[in-house]
Order: C-alpha cells, then sequence, then structure tokens
C-alpha cells in the first residue's frame, strides 16, 4: 500500500523540483528563430521617452525594463540608433544589458539592435540578406522580427539585431577575444591612404572592443593597411597586403553583396559603407562582417562588376587571376545557392508572411500598406532573375579572360 | 622667518601700562590681545581676522582638488559687537573668486533665550561642521561634515539658551540646503528653502568639571529637491570623487543628525552619526515612486594634549610657546570614519539612473595625527590616512580598494 502511494508522490516531488521548461531551455537561438514572430516589451519613464522622442539624433542612454517571454530584465540600457534611419517616432533602438550592471546578460548577450526597418518597404530585405550570407559560409548577425511595445504600446514591426560584439565573434569564430571595429561613412571613401597619422582611421573606424587599449594597437594595423594597399604595384603587394586583409574572405564577401545588388556597401559609388571589421588577438589579419543591409536587392539585373573599379582594395586584388576566379566563382556560388530548392524566394515568402499582420497594425512605418505590397512583389521577382542573369554575365566575363 | 614675525605679533600684544591708561579715555583705540582690535567706548568693538594657510598633500590615489603644495586659504574678516547686543561678522576669502564671501552675519542678542541671526553663515546641522577650521582637531573634517552637512547659505534664525544654559535650540529657515549640496555643474539639483533645527543639551552642566562639558545635539533639516540628478556627490578624504549621484531624485530631502562632543581636561572624545535621504518620487520606470537615495556617514575621533593645556580652552594659546620656553602645545588626534551613498532596498544592485537598488560606494578611512601649536596663532598638522573603498573601480585608485594618503598644513590666525 505505501509502496503504491510513494511511486506517484515521488514523480510529483521530481517534476515539481524540475525547472521550468521554457525558462530552462531558453537561448539566444530562440530569440532569432526565424520562423517565429517574437513579442518584446520595454518599460521605461514616460518622461526619458518623451525626451528620447524629442532628442533622437542624440545617443544618450535611457534605463529600461525588457520583457521576452518569460524572460525579464530590469535597468538595461537603451538608446537611439541608426543613421539615415533615426526616427523620433519609430525609433531605432540599440539595448545595452550590461550598461547599468556590468555582469547583466540578455540569453549570454551583452546587446542587441532592434531595427525600425524604416528604410526598407518590404521590412525583410535586411534579414533574408543577413540569412544569405550566413548560407555562403560568412559571419553574420542573426536576425528575427518582433513586435516592439513600449509602456504597452505598439510600437510596430522590428528586426531584431544581433550586435556585432566579442559574443557574435566568439559564437561564430572562436575568437572571443577579436578587436571589433564600426564604419561609419564619413564621406566618400574607397580604400585610399590616408596619411600616417591615426586619427583618420579613428573616425571612420569605431573600436567595440578593447576600447581601452592605446590608439596605436587599436588603430595602428588598420593604417597599415590602406597604406600598403595603396603601396606600389610590385610583387610583395599581395604578401603585404594578405598579412593585413583576408583578401579570400573579402573577394567572397564583395561577391555576396554584389550578388545581393547591395547599393550601400562596400563596392557603392558614394564609397565603402556598412560593415564592421575585426581582428583575430594576436593577428593583423582583418575581416568583414556585414552590417545594416536594407539597401539590398535593388536592381536584379545590376552588373556584377557595377563598382569594381573605384574600390582601391577591390580594384588591386581582382588583378590577381586566382582573386578573380574565386569572385567569378562565389558569384556562380551565389546564384545556385539561391535557387536551390527556391531557397531565397521562400525566405521571402516566409518573412513576408510572418510579419503580414503585424505590418499593417505598425502605424508608425512610414509608408502605406499598398507600398509594402508592391516592395514584397517587386523582391518575389529577384530571386527569380537574378540568378541567371549573374550567371550569364560570370559566364562572359570567363569567356572575355 | 614666519614663526620669528608671529612671535613678534605676538610680543607686540603684551599690554603695557600706557594701553591701559589709554583705555580710560573716550573715543577710538586699538587694543591687540587676541587680535588685532578697534574699540569705541564700551559701544563697539571690531576684531580683524586674517588667516593664511598652506597645504602639502600626496595620496596613493588621485586627489580632488588642483595642486599639491599650493597657497590653500588666504581669508580676511571683521567681527564686532555693538552695545553688546548686536554682533555681526564678515569674511572673505581672498584667493576664492567663484564664492568668495563665506560669514556675513548680523545677530542680535539682546535677550539669551532667543537671541535672532540674519545674513549667511552655517546652518545649525553638525557639530564638526559648525567648528571653525581654526580649531579642528585634523586637517579636513570628516567625509561626512564636508558632504552630508549643509554648510553655509543665506538665512534667518532664532536660536538661545533655557533650562539654566543646559539646553541650547537653534530654529532657522535658509534659502537653500548649504553650500555643500551644490557644486560647479549648474544642472545638477539640491535643496530649495531648507527648514533646520537643533537641539543641543549639556546635561552634566552644573555637576562636576571632568563631566560638565559634555554635549549631545540631534539635528534635522528638511527640504525640497527638484527633479533632477543631486549635486552632492561622495568624495574621498581628499577630495576625490567616488560616486557621482547620477539617479534622478524628486521630492523631500531630509538631513538627520546625531553629535557627541566631551573635552575632559586634555582629552577629547567626538563623534557624529548623520544621514541624508532623498525622495525619488515618481521616478521608477513605470513611473511610480522608487525608494530614496540615501548617504549616510559617521566618525568617531580622539585627541590629547601631551603638553597638558586643557581641551576646552582651545590649544590655541599654548601653555609654554616656543622661544618662551617651552616647545607649544602638542596633540595627537586619532579619527575612524565611513561615508556610504546607496539606496535602502535589498536586492541586485544597477547604477542606472532608475535604479531600484542603486549601486552606490562607500568609503571607511583611519586617520592618525599630530597637532603642533608652537605658539599663539600658529599651528600645524600632520595627517595620515587610511583609506578603504568598497568599489575602487570609480574611486582615486581604480585598480586598489586600499590607498595612503597624507597631508600636512600650516596656518597662522591672527
Amino acid at each position: 500500500m505505501s509502496r503504491l502511494l510513494a511511486a506517484p508522490l515521488l514523480v510529483a516531488l521530481a517534476l515539481a523540483a524540475a525547472p521550468p521548461p521554457a525558462l530552462a531551455q531558453t537561448t539566444s537561438a530562440d530569440l532569432f528563430d526565424d520562423g517565429t514572430l517574437q513579442e518584446l516589451r520595454l518599460t521605461m519613464s514616460s518622461r526619458d521617452l518623451q525626451t528620447l522622442r524629442a532628442e533622437f539624433t542624440a545617443n544618450t542612454y535611457y534605463p529600461a525594463d525588457l520583457q521576452w517571454r518569460d524572460v525579464k530584465l530590469r535597468n538595461i540600457g537603451l538608446r537611439s540608433r541608426g543613421s539615415g534611419s533615426r526616427s523620433g517616432t519609430k525609433l531605432g533602438i540599440q539595448l545595452d544589458f550590461n550598461r547599468y550592471s556590468a555582469s547583466q546578460q540578455f540569453l549570454g548577450m551583452k546587446s542587441l539592435v532592434l531595427d525600425n526597418l524604416l528604410q526598407d518597404p518590404a521590412m525583410i530585405r535586411e534579414r533574408v540578406s543577413m540569412a544569405f550570407y550566413e548560407r555562403m559560409g560568412l559571419v553574420a548577425p542573426r536576425e528575427s522580427f518582433c513586435r516592439l511595445y513600449i509602456n504597452d504600446v505598439y510600437q510596430g514591426v522590428y528586426g531584431v539585431v544581433e550586435a556585432i560584439t566579442s559574443e557574435l565573434l566568439a559564437r561564430a569564430t572562436d575568437d572571443p577575444t577579436a578587436y571589433v571595429y564600426e564604419y561609419h561613412y564619413r564621406g566618400p571613401f574607397y580604400g585610399e591612404y590616408l596619411g600616417d597619422e591615426l586619427q583618420p582611421y579613428k573616425t571612420l573606424f569605431e573600436a567595440r572592443s578593447h576600447q581601452k587599449e592605446a590608439d596605436s594597437v587599436l588603430y595602428g594595423p588598420i593604417r597599415d593597411l590602406f597604406r600598403e594597399v595603396n603601396a606600389p604595384d610590385d610583387s610583395v603587394w599581395r604578401e603585404r597586403v594578405e598579412a593585413l586583409l583576408d583578401l579570400e574572405q573579402f573577394v567572397k564577401y564583395v561577391a555576396v553583396e554584389t550578388y545581393l545588388s547591395e547599393i550601400d556597401g562596400i563596392l557603392s559609388s558614394a564609397g565603402m559603407s556598412n560593415f564592421y571589421l575585426y581582428r583575430p588577438t594576436g593577428s593583423t589579419r582583418h575581416r568583414l562582417v556585414p552590417w545594416d543591409k536594407d539597401r539590398t536587392f535593388s536592381e536584379y539585373d545590376s552588373s556584377v562588376v557595377a563598382g569594381a573599379d573605384a574600390n582601391v582594395i577591390f580594384r588591386r586584388a581582382l588583378a590577381y587571376p586566382d582573386l578573380k576566379t574565386l569572385y567569378l566563382d562565389t558569384l556562380a556560388a551565389c546564384a545556385r545557392s539561391a535557387a536551390t530548392q527556391f531557397w531565397m524566394e521562400r525566405e521571402i515568402v516566409r518573412d513576408s508572411q510572418l510579419i503580414a499582420p503585424a505590418a499593417a497594425e505598425d502605424t508608425l512605418k512610414p509608408y502605406s500598406d499598398d507600398d509594402v505590397t508592391s516592395a514584397v512583389g517587386y523582391l518575389r521577382t529577384f530571386p527569380r532573375r537574378r540568378p541567371l542573369l549573374v550567371l550569364q554575365e560570370v559566364a562572359r566575363i570567363r569567356a572575355e579572360g | 622667518m614666519v614663526l620669528l614675525l608671529t612671535a613678534t605679533a605676538a610680543a607686540a600684544q603684551q599690554p603695557t601700562a600706557e594701553a591701559a591708561a589709554r583705555a580710560d579715555e573716550p573715543g577710538w583705540r586699538f587694543t591687540w590681545d587676541q587680535h588685532p582690535s578697534l574699540l569705541f567706548n564700551d559701544d563697539i568693538r571690531l576684531d580683524f581676522r586674517f588667516r593664511v594657510q598652506s597645504d602639502w598633500r600626496g595620496s596613493e590615489g588621485e586627489i580632488g582638488d588642483s595642486h599639491d603644495d599650493d597657497l590653500a586659504r588666504r581669508r580676511v574678516g571683521v567681527e564686532g559687537t555693538i552695545r553688546n547686543v548686536v554682533d555681526f561678522q564678515i569674511e572673505r576669502e581672498i584667493s576664492n573668486d567663484v564664492d568668495p564671501w563665506r560669514d556675513v552675519f548680523v545677530n542680535y542678542r539682546r535677550y539669551a533665550v532667543a537671541e535672532v541671526r540674519g545674513g549667511k553663515f552655517k546652518i545649525p546641522f553638525g557639530l564638526e561642521q559648525n567648528t571653525s577650521a581654526t580649531t579642528l582637531d585634523f586637517v579636513y573634517r570628516s567625509m561626512a561634515s564636508q558632504r552630508l552637512a549643509p554648510g553655509r547659505d543665506q538665512g534667518l534664525m532664532v536660536h538661545g539658551r533655557v533650562a539654566r544654559k543646559m539646553v541650547r535650540y537653534e530654529l532657522g529657515w535658509f534659502a537653500h540646503d548649504g553650500k555643500n549640496a551644490r557644486n560647479s555643474n549648474a544642472g545638477e539639483v539640491y535643496g530649495n528653502g531648507t527648514a533646520a533645527a537643533r537641539v543641543s543639551v549639556q546635561p552634566f552642566r552644573k555637576n562636576h568639571p571632568l563631566v560638565k562639558d559634555m554635549l549631545l545635539s540631534a539635528a534635522v533639516t528638511g527640504s525640497h529637491v527638484d527633479e533632477g540628478f543631486p549635486a552632492l556627490h561622495a568624495h574621498s578624504a581628499l577630495d576625490a570623487p567616488f560616486y557621482t549621484s547620477k539617479v534622478w531624485v524628486n521630492g523631500q530631502r531630509q538631513r538627520t543628525g546625531l553629535e557627541f562632543r566631551w573635552r575632559p581636561g586634555p582629552a577629547s572624545l567626538k563623534a557624529e552619526y548623520m544621514r541624508v535621504s532623498t525622495q525619488r518620487l515618481g521616478e521608477s520606470l513605470d513611473d511610480t515612486d522608487l525608494e530614496p537615495l540615501t548617504a549616510s556617514g559617521w566618525y568617531v575621533s580622539g585627541t590629547w594634549a601631551l603638553t597638558g593645556e586643557k581641551k576646552v580652552d582651545a590649544l590655541t594659546d599654548p601653555r609654554r610657546p616656543l622661544f618662551r620656553g617651552g616647545w607649544g602645545a602638542i596633540e595627537p588626534a586619532a579619527r575612524l570614519e565611513g561615508l556610504r551613498f546607496g539606496s535602502l532596498d535589498a536586492g541586485i544592485a544597477s547604477t542606472s539612473p532608475r535604479a531600484d537598488v542603486v549601486l552606490g560606494n562607500a568609503d571607511h578611512a583611519a586617520t592618525l595625527g599630530v597637532n603642533w601649536y608652537p605658539m599663539r596663532h600658529v599651528k600645524l598638522q600632520v595627517n595620515v590616512i587610511r583609506e578603504h573603498l568598497a568599489n575602487p573601480a570609480v574611486g582615486p585608485a581604480p585598480n586598489s580598494p586600499t590607498f595612503w594618503s597624507h597631508v600636512m598644513r600650516f596656518q597662522i590666525d591672527l
């Protein structure tokens, strides 16, 4: 009799002692699950919110609470973000979880970006682009979508973007101590040598890790990179540049960007834009990470060599036959990968359907519902037409030698 | 050289028969007893004051003020009495262009039970804060006295002695809550109109000489602080910031203080505790109230005049001055103290300006010192200070929770 009673009791005790399943298993992968429209809730002082909207051009931090599922973080740091996408109406937001509590993290992350998707009426370019970079074997931030509420008021659809930090690099490259730099667009810059002083490079490349280290340590290798890139064309150019820039990664990066018809990237006619650099500890070799890809899919028939002559690094890299071949091979691989089982078109359709109801309710977006429908309609033509056109141009370039 | 000049000045103060004779004549006359003075019959007395001091400081951590060996202060003033009914004092810092005026007040003392003082003077809060710098037992006041006691402000005060002078009371209204609650940052907030009250009791005033000086006091102040970041910051013994109060406050500020002083013979024992609490009404992330921002401080100090002078008489007039058969007055001193900023709630602390639990900081210090009064008007003080910060990262020695400092002060007060 007693055994009969004891068995269910033990089971009940074991169940009671077990952690709540949702809480125990929640990871950053759940937050970036691209098949789920997340819901994030921020609570902040109404006075702070008023000030933030009025002074959205400043980078002032405000405290806020964040709630996602059962996870609640107290007193995180929140600030306005973005350049062209900054807005006091539909705020672009950066969340820094350790701003006020040094040890506080959210699912292992120190910061997160809530992209207001202001420059893309389809609202999905950024996420599909980043997924494609990753599909092509390049490091890229993870992204998903969310409904954002501030003080229980719906703010619209946002992109949830993994910040490019040492945590991302630890996940993607096993190097949590790498030097990370955000490139800031200050005007046309095509990779020219800006002189021996470090300040011009410091202005363009903001250190996002190791900030307390000396400028010579932080920016010396970046200055050296652009000096060597612009050095006379001789037998040691490649060797010297290779020591400062992973040229193969650079060429592949540009190829993916070109396939995506990015008009605001490395080969942009207005100069380089929208990327991060990282450099492993103990190395001088830099690599690129994509950022802010809401100007991709611009023209499905854009040339794969558009802007190639303007950028110093790319122009000189492509003078080497093996790098040129790598570029063309990567473009062809992009075309095949995007078309395989209609991957890119399926991504576009799924994302647009996922956010459609929330986007319709988004009254703060600066475009109409018809604009959204039209933009998505165009995007769906891109993966159908782009692969063949790219493969044809690649074949033509190969034939021309 | 300075000592010789001061010794000469002291010699000049000896009353002569001629001066005594002139004292009986009507009209203005000049005397130099404790200070150079002008007297008009028995009706008006004007005492002229001049003080100059230099500090030499060193520390393993950062020092808050600008120089290691600057001529820190030059101060002139005049204080006087008119017909034994009105007192007044005017004191000005020569080397301070920002806030040069110190005490500027008039005191009407027709009735001992209810005197009235108006002008700029120290708010009645804090034993050490209300002690003149010339008679301090240490080079610097305790951190709590410097930061939490309000200091000077413009106001009106009624004060007096009652119950056979065993009880002294002070009730005042001031424009703000004192100079110590402000700083040079105009964007930071401090108390508006401030009410202050202090009651001091000498319970054994009529008893044995050994205990009759014993003093117990309690003081409060109350004021409203507008919404903003408070200008009340925490600084180390040598004035380096270790907590800057970037926390929204809004509402009432209340100070409470307890004081103890006992000066039996050549010794003294003093202790104070004070607390400043500032409300944070409507300052939470969801616009509700937060627990007040609090700051508290304390100290216990003791001195012993090895040369036998009575502490109640101060040591400024040594029994056997230097060059006159003695070494002056020599007095070792020791002090333990603490200063803490934060909030009272338990939980995960944060530096957020709207944190439920404010991640503050605390400093504990021990000071050993020697005061030497070689002759009247001259004082030399040496202090060695050991400090320990709870969170050294935001303090004067970021890599070390414990650090040592030293300071020497030379002071002439005429």
